[in-house]
């Protein structure tokens, strides 16, 4: 499946991919609102990580064995057979956050529910799109992390 | 081959999926003692508060059965298996197996108490039907009493605060959630839990009801203290339940002794899986009862497989556990009450929040996050991993993230070890 890599080497830790996935995954779809206005805020499913030295943009890896999948107690959490990709369903969510306990690489974020990468359902994610220096690539590579 | 699961909740669910996995033709059965499809059992409590609807319970659309040819044949309770006959039994009807399953999970656990037998107003909560006789007992004057400060018996409460006059939580143990808290964390959730109006008893339980008939109209404590109560509810914990594998005469100790990797019991075409099974913790290698979901899950899965001729097996069990009351977020995984020398911690605390990791030399063995789980599973990673924490380069007391390992392994981690 085409996954969202993260290159270590080329993040330059400007965190504008956190701001377009919020931006992305608010209702207005306006970088201010997203940010200022909207209640609840919109949550970033993309967080890099490090300093100036060293950075990194993490986000979920859509494991073909998902941990989250399998821990899921409300069975809100499910791995699409045809776009492999991992998704929470918001109104089963109970918000009891063991999706995250046992996700190993830390991608999953607290809201009132579970929120993660959704890999912007198939479009070009966000992220990549407005990544300056193609930190971020959005590629089909067979493989992933489990 | 015909395969029979019994028991449809998170072990069940799993076994029979995965046998579809591994054998696309073979004949799966699972039989229910509930009216239901597989649902969430955990959602329960927030179907009480309102937070769950009850189309929101399945834990898989209905056809999604049909589409995999599973069976579930719903208000089934199996009442024996014949080992020989290599049948299992329901009322008025036999369902003949070459591979069984056992997912029976637990039952709740209600101890002796002066006047308790035959009353309307009394509960237990674990599944669905007493989630619902629950809210419809429940009203704006109801004084509701819980019995057990555990999981359960506080996720009941907070369901229950929303609906009811009060909420009075009568606990044994000296603190509350005895089983995946230490004390300091204990006293903090507890000041939460007070501060959102569900008093608690500790150290204290119920010796007698009081009645008129068949309601219960108040409860008397072990130190006399009497209290009104027109709403109980039983959760001082859960047993396995085991009656149909002890008649069988499986081999049974507290749970179901099966094969730690492949889920086997003491009859090779019958495996066991979940709530129901003695597991081995590979933390302190302790035979112990873990009731939890992913566990469950895990084991069914390798239930399933070796069933079905496939090659999953089970490789770990641990406790993990995360859960929120009133918007506090409690996270524990792994020997959070460990008492030996061999063991160190490291504490962080403010007034709301608290982190303890528990060490075993180099290794991390258990934590326990209260309002500080951020990136919580790369700490159970290094758990299950059983990570030597000298290797790693960040602060492991900060919040966690990949910057924890070398530069190395967070690019495995990522990319798995694809070059992009």
């Amino acid at each position: 499946m085409k996954k969202v890599y993260a290159r270590e080497q080329y993040c330059i830790n400007c965190r504008l991919c956190e701001v377009y996935c919020k931006t992305n995954h608010s209702k207005s779809k306006d970088v201010v609102k997203a940010y200022k206005k909207e209640s609840p805020s919109p949550v970033s499913r993309i967080s890099v990580y490090g300093d100036s030295k060293a950075s990194v943009a993490v986000n979920c890896r859509h494991c073909d064995d998902p941990a989250c999948v399998k821990a899921c107690i409300a069975g809100a959490m499910t791995k699409d057979k045809k776009t492999g990709i991992v998704s929470v369903n918001e109104s089963k969510c109970i918000g009891c956050m063991t999706c995250l306990a046992v996700c190993p690489i830390g991608c999953i974020k607290i809201s009132n529910t579970a929120v993660k990468c959704d890999l912007c359902s198939g479009e070009e994610p966000a992220c990549v799109k407005n990544c300056p220096n193609k930190a971020l690539v959005w590629l089909e590579v067979g493989g992933g992390a489990k | 081959m015909k395969y029979v699961v019994i028991g449809a909740s998170a072990a069940g669910l799993a076994a029979a999926e995965q046998i579809r996995k591994t054998d696309s033709e073979g004949e799966i059965t699972v039989l229910t003692n509930e009216a239901y499809y597989p649902y969430s059992r955990p959602s329960i409590s927030y179907y009480l508060k309102d937070k769950v609807a009850q189309k929101d319970m399945p834990l898989r659309r209905k056809q999604l059965f049909a589409e995999r040819r599973i069976n579930v044949v719903t208000n089934s309770e199996v009442t024996s298996i014949d080992r020989k006959e290599k049948t299992v039994k329901c009322k008025n009807k036999k369902y003949p197996y070459d591979k069984l399953c056992i997912a029976t999970g637990s039952k709740p656990f209600v101890p002796p108490m002066e006047n308790i037998s035959g009353k309307d107003n009394a509960f237990t909560f674990l599944d669905f039907a007493s989630a619902k006789a629950i809210k419809a007992a429940a009203n704006s004057n109801s004084k509701a009493v819980v019995i057990g400060a555990g999981l359960i018996g506080l996720k009941a409460a907070e369901g229950l605060v929303k609906i009811c006059k009060s909420v009075d939580v009568v606990e044994l143990a000296p603190r509350v959630l005895p089983s995946i808290l230490d004390d300091k964390a204990a006293k903090i959730v507890k000041k939460h839990l007070e501060e959102n109006n569900i008093k608690i008893h500790l150290e204290n339980t119920v010796v007698k009801v009081k009645s008129k008939g068949r309601k219960i109209t108040g409860v008397v404590l072990g130190n006399d203290k009497q209290m009104p109560c027109d709403l109980l509810v039983i959760a001082v914990g859960v047993r396995p339940q085991t009656e149909l594998a002890e008649n069988a005469g499986l081999e049974t100790e507290r749970g179901i002794i099966t094969d730690c990797k492949t889920m086997q019991t003491s009859d090779k075409d019958i495996y066991a899986a979940g709530d129901c099974v003695v597991s081995t913790d590979m933390l302190d290698n302790s035979k112990k009862i873990i009731a939890l979901w992913p566990n469950a899950v895990n084991q069914g899965i390798a239930a399933g497989s070796q069933m079905a001729g496939g090659e999953e097996i089970f490789t770990s069990s641990y406790s993990v556990n995360a859960i929120d009351f009133f918007g506090m977020r409690i996270c524990t995984c792994g020997l959070i009450n460990a008492k030996s020398d061999k063991y160190s911690e490291k504490i962080s605390q403010t007034e709301n929040t608290y982190k303890r990791l528990i060490f075993e030399g180099n290794r991390l063995v258990g934590f326990v996050l209260i309002n500080s789980s951020e990136n919580a599973g790369i700490y159970t990673s290094l758990i299950s991993n059983k990570v030597d924490v000298s290797t790693l380069e960040g602060d492991i007391m900060s919040s966690p993230s990949l910057f924890l390992f070398n530069k190395e392994v967070r690019k495995s981690k990522l990319t798995g070890g694809v070059e992009v």
